[in-house]
């Protein structure tokens, strides 16, 4: 008997063709078998993946590509409606999927950021340095600032709101995440000692840096 | 081949002129060839600090113009073998003169001169451009006030985008007192922020405003000013001087203090 599943692979995806007369439970059966044979080739890939020739109901479609995840290395980062365009929005998709990673990507920057001075990141940055007033950093995932925060910080610039902002003296004049602002109190002194900004309930919430803050940080 | 510092604060006010005139007074009786450039076009200042305003004949826009060879322009000061300044215009703006003109004048000129002190004009604007544009070095002149510094911390800021990285910072009129009382950001304040070299301390001393008054810098006098201007000097030279105690006994801070 034949396979109900057939894969094509291309450059960013792959395309599972699905017998439409097999049962679920076939398919199932079908696509262990077929992505254990063909992983080998597909090494350790991050790809998109579109189902053909079947009804799947997104539950469906989520239990087959775990089905995928546990039979072989790649990884699906996405799953595409088929099309005949299918290449070129495979590549769109994992790029923009890729985006959303930048978050857990940085780099360093060493150097202050003096008064006038805006620095905008694309992925998570790392400053050696301070941030001093009327100065502004601007990054699309985290800001970890390894001196003072005295100017403003804006983390999270594309909308993530579980972005973070950490700073070992942090004594910002204005905080963003995402869209959420916090400025600082117009009589207190700052806090000189590392602590961690956050957003909480549409709020931004600023604590130190402790074992249990760190371990509730998604990436 | 001498060296061209440029003197400048982003803020007004803050001692800019004051600083050059002395700075530039104690590195000629330190026996150095120093030449004083006002900058600051249109609103000349460095002449009268230094007492010379009644013998300017041509400015520093006829030197660039072509008007005058530069030593018809220099004012050579009283008493001194090599000093001299090369006063700016009172009747024209920043916009006679380029930053490649100042520059090629600042190339000439430390040529024959130990030290091209420059007075910046305030702001960040033109005559500012023109007054970095030939300098390899800077003294940053700050008060201990929250706006004296943000400016200063854009101003070191611009000077580290033009490439001038050595950069010093002169703290101006610092009251030891307000210090003690908390009521004036002390000198480790200002540099935690701006974290450059300190050059110098100079306290607020009533004697400054006698000698700007009069045309004669007060630099290596006994006043408190003095000593601390002086001591920059040295410090310029590249020698170790401590810091003066600003606590000092029967000082004009001290006697203050005691009220």
């Amino acid at each position: 008997m034949s396979s109900s599943v057939k894969i094509r692979g291309s450059k960013h995806g792959i395309s599972v063709k699905l017998d439409a007369k097999a049962t679920y439970d076939d398919i199932k059966k079908d696509m262990a078998s077929e992505f254990r044979g063909a992983g080998k080739f597909l090494g350790d890939e991050k790809l998109a993946v579109s189902f053909e020739g079947y009804f799947l109901t997104e539950e469906q479609q989520d239990e087959l590509v775990n089905i995928i995840h546990q039979n072989c290395d790649i990884h699906i980062v996405c799953i595409v409606d088929s099309n005949p365009e299918q290449d070129k929005k495979f590549q769109k998709s994992v790029q923009e999927t890729m985006m959303e990673f930048d978050a857990s990507t940085g780099q360093f920057y060493k150097g202050h950021l003096r008064s006038g001075q805006v620095l905008e990141f694309e992925h998570s940055v790392i400053v050696i340095g301070d941030v001093n007033p009327g100065a502004s950093i601007i990054s699309k995932g985290n800001i970890v600032i390894l001196g003072s925060l005295r100017g403003t910080a804006f983390a999270g610039a594309s909308g993530k709101k579980n972005c973070f902002i950490v700073a070992m003296d942090m004594q910002p004049i204005q905080l963003r995440i995402a869209d959420v602002f916090a400025r600082a109190s117009d009589n207190s002194k700052g806090i000189s000692e590392p602590r961690i900004a956050f957003v909480n309930d549409e709020n931004i919430y600023i604590e130190p840096l402790t074992k249990s803050v760190l371990n509730d940080i998604t990436l | 081949m001498g060296e061209v510092i440029v003197v400048t604060s982003g803020k007004g006010g803050v001692g800019k002129t004051t600083t050059t005139a002395n700075v530039g007074t104690g590195l000629a009786k330190l026996g150095m060839k120093v030449v004083l450039i006002d900058t600051d076009i249109g609103l000349r200042n460095l002449d009268v600090v230094m007492g010379l305003e009644n013998r300017i004949v041509y400015n520093l826009v006829d030197v660039i113009e072509g008007n005058c060879k530069i030593n018809q322009a220099f004012i050579k000061v009283k008493g001194y073998e090599n000093f001299y300044l090369l006063p700016s215009a009172q009747t024209r703006d920043k916009t006679s003169v380029t930053p490649e003109q100042m520059k090629e004048l600042t190339d000439r000129l430390k040529e024959s001169f130990d030290y091209v002190l420059i007075d910046c004009p305030a702001g960040i604007e033109q005559g500012f451009k023109n007054a970095i544009a030939g300098a390899t070095r800077a003294l940053v002149v700050t008060t201990p006030e929250v706006s004296a510094v943000r400016d200063a911390d854009r101003i070191i800021g611009l000077l580290e985008a033009n490439e001038i990285t050595k950069t010093e910072l002169v703290v101006n009129r610092l009251r030891i007192d307000m210090v003690k009382r908390g009521d004036m950001l002390s000198c480790e304040d200002v540099l935690e922020i701006l974290s450059i070299d300190l050059i110098g301390v100079v306290p607020d001393d009533e004697n400054i405003i006698v000698s700007t008054n009069n045309g004669v810098p007060l630099v290596g006098d006994s006043s408190m000013a003095g000593k601390a201007y002086m001591n920059i000097c040295h410090r310029i030279l590249g020698e170790e001087v401590p810091y003066l105690d600003l606590n000092k006994k029967g000082g004009f801070l001290s006697k203050l203090f005691k009220k």
